[in-house]
């Protein structure tokens, strides 16, 4: 069968050019979002704060072993409370830990568990949405309902529930208070919102006729979601992540707050000011340093999230 | 045509009811297991004392009975009783649910009176200096933790203000705990906690009265209004105003099921008696039933709030009920 492979460049023949016209080049979805991100300064400016933040939490053993020659746990009870000093940049806390270096490494934990949590819940949120809405029918009811009941449930209960069992062995895994096991614990309590948000937009997207034309020509379900659903859905779970990451960074620092997050000695911003709130006649800097970090993350994270909504939502072009 | 859609609402959130019964519940029995706090402990207990305690505890039934057990329990309004002290769930809800109501209503309140100012100065003087500030404030507001907000304000207002020797107001619990309990008395404790709650409601509505008055001072009517020759603050007062908390009541709304849960943060930095302090409480003593029990209630009353909130707005807006 001599089927006539005309190639797509043939197609399209030679573009039109308009007299005087200044030819613009067709440009894509995402080099002209990443454009309008860069052209918001504001927003880089605190893209930049959160990447020199993840540079100082991922380097975090290096600064402890050739900045401030301390770790994070090492005690020194004759240096209580210590003011600041050169050999302590921002003073020691009640057993004689250098804050400097319980800060950066209470980076670690509230960045890691910032993005961890937000790559987490958006693969949940994201397979059970497009699922739900690819397939339609009982499946999509049942897992809505599911979304519905785990909505109802207030997530710092849900939290207390979970988190106040740990240790909890599953198998051979033992889920302890780690940054991991609350990354996941917490993610598995808030993709709810995604879910609903992707299936919302799966549903608009799979009657389009492009759908269609790929599955005419024998495409599988995975690939239609894979390759074609997930790409359009994507905007839509960019604008969800770009907000996330500063909600879960607060929730982490809450949990850790409230003794039932990352516990001591492992250094926590939130786990420190539940340490600091003992001590308000000692040092009224271990109360404020732990929460100047807290908010620096979480207004970079915001401010960021902001343009990078402004530049990747489709909706507000 | 009202009375349909309520029927039809409460109708659909009954399998919501009964599937957060049944996650509540499956969540508690995988993580607890069957594990009674100290029981084991106990030197005064022989072998076959435990078993028998354990068997009286219905623990060695298969987890389906136990769940019928437990929900024809909360069917007949029985949450269950504590492992601790064996005290009824419900009557330490009772307890502790009107400290909680108290709290959150008040820094609604509060939210409400200060943001609409707020927000109405932002948007008629809109890319003034004044403006500014407050964006700053209300982006600051959401990244700011609350509970960090409230260590904050008791480092100034209780132990600063204790120290200077000026008035200084308490930092913890609902009443003084000798001769307390007077309104005076109870108004100083509801202080520092109702304005760390009020400040993200703050934060968030502001920022939506502003752009919402914005808006509507841009529409046709408030021209034609000025055009007949109305006096500005005529104007601003009384058209743009009220047309534009039309949408603030939605939002107001949006924290109907967060009455209860919304503030337990706040209740467990100011040592506030309310149910979310008591979770926490009873969550560190191993009182499973008691966590359980709580959390149903909180769950069930969000969803009795989702329900108000669509029959609210059902009224409000005739296009909802007849869709």
């Amino acid at each position: 069968m001599a089927v006539d492979q005309t190639t797509i460049t043939q197609l399209e023949g030679t573009p039109v050019q308009y007299e005087g016209g200044l030819a613009r080049p067709a440009q894509s979805y995402w080099s002209e979002s990443w454009e309008r991100l860069r052209g918001s300064h504001f927003g880089m400016f605190f893209g930049g704060v959160l990447v020199v933040l993840a540079v100082i939490a991922i380097t975090a053993p290096l600064f402890s072993a050739f900045v401030t020659h301390l770790a994070p746990t090492s005690v020194n009870l004759n240096d209580s409370f210590a003011p600041f000093s050169r050999a302590h940049p921002l003073g020691t806390d009640e057993l004689g830990r250098d804050t400097l270096t319980r800060l950066v490494y209470g980076a670690r934990v509230s960045l890691g568990v910032g993005f961890l949590t937000v790559a987490i819940y958006l693969l949940i949120g994201g397979s059970v949405g497009i699922s739900a809405g690819f397939y339609g029918g009982w499946w999509d009811d049942l897992l809505m309902r599911f979304v519905d009941i785990l909505l109802a449930i207030p997530t710092i209960y849900l939290l207390i529930m979970i988190t106040s069992m740990l240790p909890l062995p599953i198998g051979p895994i033992i889920i302890r208070h780690d940054a991991f096991s609350l990354s996941t614990i917490i993610a598995i309590t808030v993709w709810g919102t995604v879910a609903r948000l992707v299936r919302g937009e799966v549903l608009t997207v799979k009657n389009r006729d492009f759908i269609l034309a790929t599955r005419s020509i024998g495409a599988s379900n995975l690939r239609l979601m894979l390759r074609h659903l997930l790409p359009n859905v994507l905007p839509v779970m960019i604008v969800a992540a770009s907000l996330g990451v500063g909600q879960i960074i607060l929730l982490e620092a809450a949990l850790d707050f409230i003794g039932l997050g990352v516990q001591p000695p492992t250094a926590s911003w939130g786990n420190m000011l539940l340490n600091a709130q003992s001590y308000f006649y000692h040092s009224t800097s271990l109360v404020i340093l732990p929460g100047i970090c807290i908010v620096l993350a979480v207004l970079s994270a915001n401010i960021f999230g902001n343009a990078v909504r402004d530049a990747f939502d489709p909706r507000l072009k | 045509m009202l009375a349909r859609y309520v029927v039809r609402r409460v109708v659909a959130s009954i399998p919501v009811v009964f599937g957060v019964t049944l996650i509540t519940f499956g969540l508690l029995h995988a993580t607890s297991g069957a594990f009674v706090p100290g029981l084991e402990l106990n030197p005064n207990l022989r072998p076959e004392d435990i078993i028998r305690i354990r068997n009286n505890l219905g623990l060695n039934d298969p987890l389906p009975v136990q769940y019928w057990h437990w929900i024809s329990g909360l069917l007949h309004g029985d949450f269950g009783r504590s492992l601790v002290d064996g005290s009824p769930v419900l009557r330490h809800i009772s307890d502790r649910l009107p400290n909680t109501i108290e709290l959150t209503i008040t820094a609604i309140l509060l939210g409400i009176l200060i943001s609409i100012p707020l927000g109405v100065v932002g948007a008629l003087r809109r890319g003034s200096v004044i403006d500014n500030f407050f964006t700053f404030l209300s982006v600051a507001g959401v990244s700011i933790p609350s509970f960090w907000l409230a260590l904050l304000l008791i480092l100034l207002f209780s132990v600063s203000f204790h120290a200077w020797g000026l008035p200084w107001l308490p930092s913890g619990g609902a009443e003084s705990a000798f001769g307390g309990g007077d309104p005076i008395d109870r108004i100083t404790h509801l202080i520092l906690p109702a304005t760390c709650l009020a400040f993200v409601y703050i934060a968030i509505w502001s920022r939506f009265t502003r752009s919402s008055m914005l808006e509507v001072l841009s529409q046709d009517y408030v021209r034609t209004a000025r055009a007949k020759g109305m006096s500005e603050r005529r104007v601003t007062y009384l058209h743009a105003l009220r047309n534009s908390l039309v949408p603030l009541v939605t939002l107001i709304g949006l924290e109907l099921p967060g009455l209860v849960s919304g503030g337990a943060i706040i209740e467990i930095v100011f040592s506030w008696p309310g149910v979310g302090r008591l979770a926490l409480e009873r969550a560190l003593q191993y009182d499973y039933t008691m966590v359980l029990g709580l959390t149903t209630f909180v769950a069930l009353l969000v969803v009795v709030g989702n329900l108000l909130a669509d029959v609210i707005y059902a009224l409000l807006d005739p296009r909802i009920r007849y869709a």
